[in-house]
């Protein structure tokens, strides 16, 4: 089976992008096999009160069967904002979320904050991931109303060294895989999942030896990019570089462990 | 969890277990049955369907020698590759050029069958360069590939491109298109080099040489293609690779509907799964995707006979 922990429903303010309500993106699943597809909404990364992001989405995903079955939810929670503690119980309890993305580039804060720090634990204690996206966009086309930076893989460890017994989703890896042996380990040792989708996933074979087979997850970052690459990254590795129990790991088997389903 | 478990298996399994874990019984429980539309769709069969001439390609560039292309070209059920090794200084002499020049007539000489070849050269040295085109093109080269030390519009450029009519060959010229480098938005410095061609600069030779064949690199490539595209709607001389690592979910779409299905070239320029993924998750039509993977570049080929069989 198949189940994408990067993929995304709502509007990007700065372009169109096709398949990006909870019905459009059912029909591509379909259309490519995905059995389920771990969504957020992106309006939350522009909303300041990102709960309101929340509602809509609990809401969309209310407004059909189908879609209850297919859609694992995650909220957007920004930890400097009011009442975000009330956020991330009811996101927990009432919407049965599974996880949270949090995006202090946009947000405006930063990664180990104390209160991104509190956010985190809190999520670890209500048994949700916590994920982190290295960018939404590519920068060097972005709107001149967009932010810059963008980060590397070394620059997430911060917040797992700060809280390393909670579970992470490492999303559309689109730069510098390169950590120190200390940093490495630490991934190792942590339960933290990086997504198929992003460009420096250019070698998935190479990484698998270097991080192990259970790090990895199958990822499209729909809609913004293309919805086949991130599992052509799983689907073209050699049976010397991954056997059949290691595809399915990536494919569903790691998502199933992390989000305890 | 390295035991296999089939789609049926776990979602009837997880429909039970599922139960007890949603508080508001809300969010995926996963009691979805396989007749309920989920396509098998097997990703390789789909990549392995259709030929391809990958439009856009370097080696001794970015990621080692031709070996690394062709083990990736291998995976991905590319049949050739369109190569070349642009000098990236922006002195660009003659000695720079040749020596590029020879790592890829080296690479065709290795892959006869898989690598076609591209000259690089620098307008700053004509008489050089017009030696260094027939150096190569003697020895089977296939194009010409030039990068930003002189822009495409530049005077001079005319003689190159008056060339490449002659010998009715395609010119693939780095280009970029993003804050600080086109339209309005000049107030940015993005540190690129001031003399990168922009979807401007095409237009302008495009306009001057219209029996030219001009290809615009790697929409893909970290420029706005919705801002190349929309130039170029007017100018059936343009041609697009859609190379690049920045494979955005419905660049393809918009390339086909701002220039229509015989400009696009499929390319990876060492993007290789976005190369692909991208034109497969397309809404291209089976007669659009066999185009853009292989009839349009092959059809510019036949223009100087250097098709492929």
């Amino acid at each position: 089976m198949l189940l994408d922990i990067n993929a995304s429903v709502g509007h990007w303010p700065f372009q169109h992008y096709n398949y990006n309500t909870c019905l459009s993106l059912l029909d591509r699943m379909n259309k490519y096999g995905v059995d389920i597809s771990v969504i957020s909404n992106l309006n939350g990364v522009f909303y300041k009160n990102t709960q309101s992001a929340n509602e809509e989405l609990f809401s969309e995903i209310s407004s059909d069967t189908r879609f209850k079955d297919r859609f694992i939810a995650f909220g957007i929670i920004n930890p400097i904002y009011a009442g975000w503690r009330d956020d991330l119980s009811v996101c927990s309890s009432k919407f049965g979320f599974r996880g949270v993305r949090l995006y202090p580039l946009y947000h405006d804060y930063e990664l180990i904050d104390p209160l991104c720090i509190e956010l985190v634990r809190a999520a670890r204690d209500a048994g949700m991931v916590v994920a982190f996206t290295l960018r939404i966009v590519d920068s060097r086309p972005r709107s001149w109303m967009d932010i810059q930076k963008e980060w590397a893989l070394k620059d997430i460890i911060p917040i797992i060294r700060a809280v390393p017994d909670a579970k992470f989703m490492i999303l559309n890896v689109a730069n510098s895989t390169e950590l120190t042996d200390d940093e490495a380990a630490l991934i190792m040792n942590s339960d933290v999942l990086l997504d198929t989708s992003g460009r420096a996933i250019s070698n998935l074979g190479e990484l698998l030896k270097k991080f192990g087979n259970n790090k990895f997850a199958f990822g499209t970052h729909s809609p913004v990019l293309d919805y086949v690459s991130g599992r052509l990254r799983i689907e073209s590795l050699r049976a010397s570089e991954a056997d059949e129990a290691t595809r399915e790991l990536i494919r569903s088997g790691n998502a199933r462990r992390v989000l305890g389903i | 969890m390295s035991r296999k478990i089939d789609r049926r298996t776990f979602f009837e399994r997880s429909a039970v277990s599922s139960a007890g874990l949603f508080l508001g019984g809300m969010v995926a429980g996963c009691s979805v049955k396989k007749s309920e539309g989920i396509s098998d769709y097997d990703v390789m069969a789909e990549v392995m369907r259709y030929r391809k001439i990958d439009a856009h390609e370097h080696v001794d560039l970015y990621s080692g020698g031709p070996e690394v292309q062709i083990d990736f070209a291998d995976r991905l059920g590319i049949e050739r590759l369109v190569v070349s090794k642009p000098v990236t200084t922006q002195t660009g002499t003659p000695d720079e050029f040749r020596e590029a020049n020879d790592h890829i007539l080296k690479a065709m000489k290795l892959y006869p069958d898989r690598i076609m070849g591209q000259v690089t050269l620098n307008p700053q040295y004509l008489k050089e360069s017009m030696e260094e085109i027939k150096r190569c093109v003697d020895q089977g080269m296939v194009g010409i590939k030039v990068y930003y030390q002189v822009k495409i519009n530049d005077p001079l450029f005319y003689p190159i491109i008056e060339k490449s009519i002659d010998l009715k060959m395609l010119i693939l010229m780095h280009a970029n298109c993003q804050l600080g480098m086109a339209g309005y938005r000049m107030k940015y410095d993005t540190h690129l080099n001031p003399n990168t061609s922009l979807p401007e600069d095409f237009v302008e030779a495009a306009k001057r040489y219209p029996e030219a064949m001009l290809q615009y690199a790697h929409t893909g490539g970290g420029g706005d293609w919705e801002y190349a595209c929309k130039s170029f709607r007017d100018y059936p001389n343009i041609y697009v690779d859609t190379s690049g690592s920045n494979n955005e979910g419905n660049m393809i779409d918009f390339a086909l509907e701002y220039l229509g299905e015989d400009r696009l070239f499929f390319g990876t320029d060492t993007s290789y799964y976005q190369g692909v993924g991208d034109v497969l998750a397309s809404e291209l039509n089976e007669v659009q995707r066999k185009k853009i993977f292989f009839e349009n570049y092959n059809a510019v080929l036949r223009k100087g006979g250097r098709d492929v069989a």
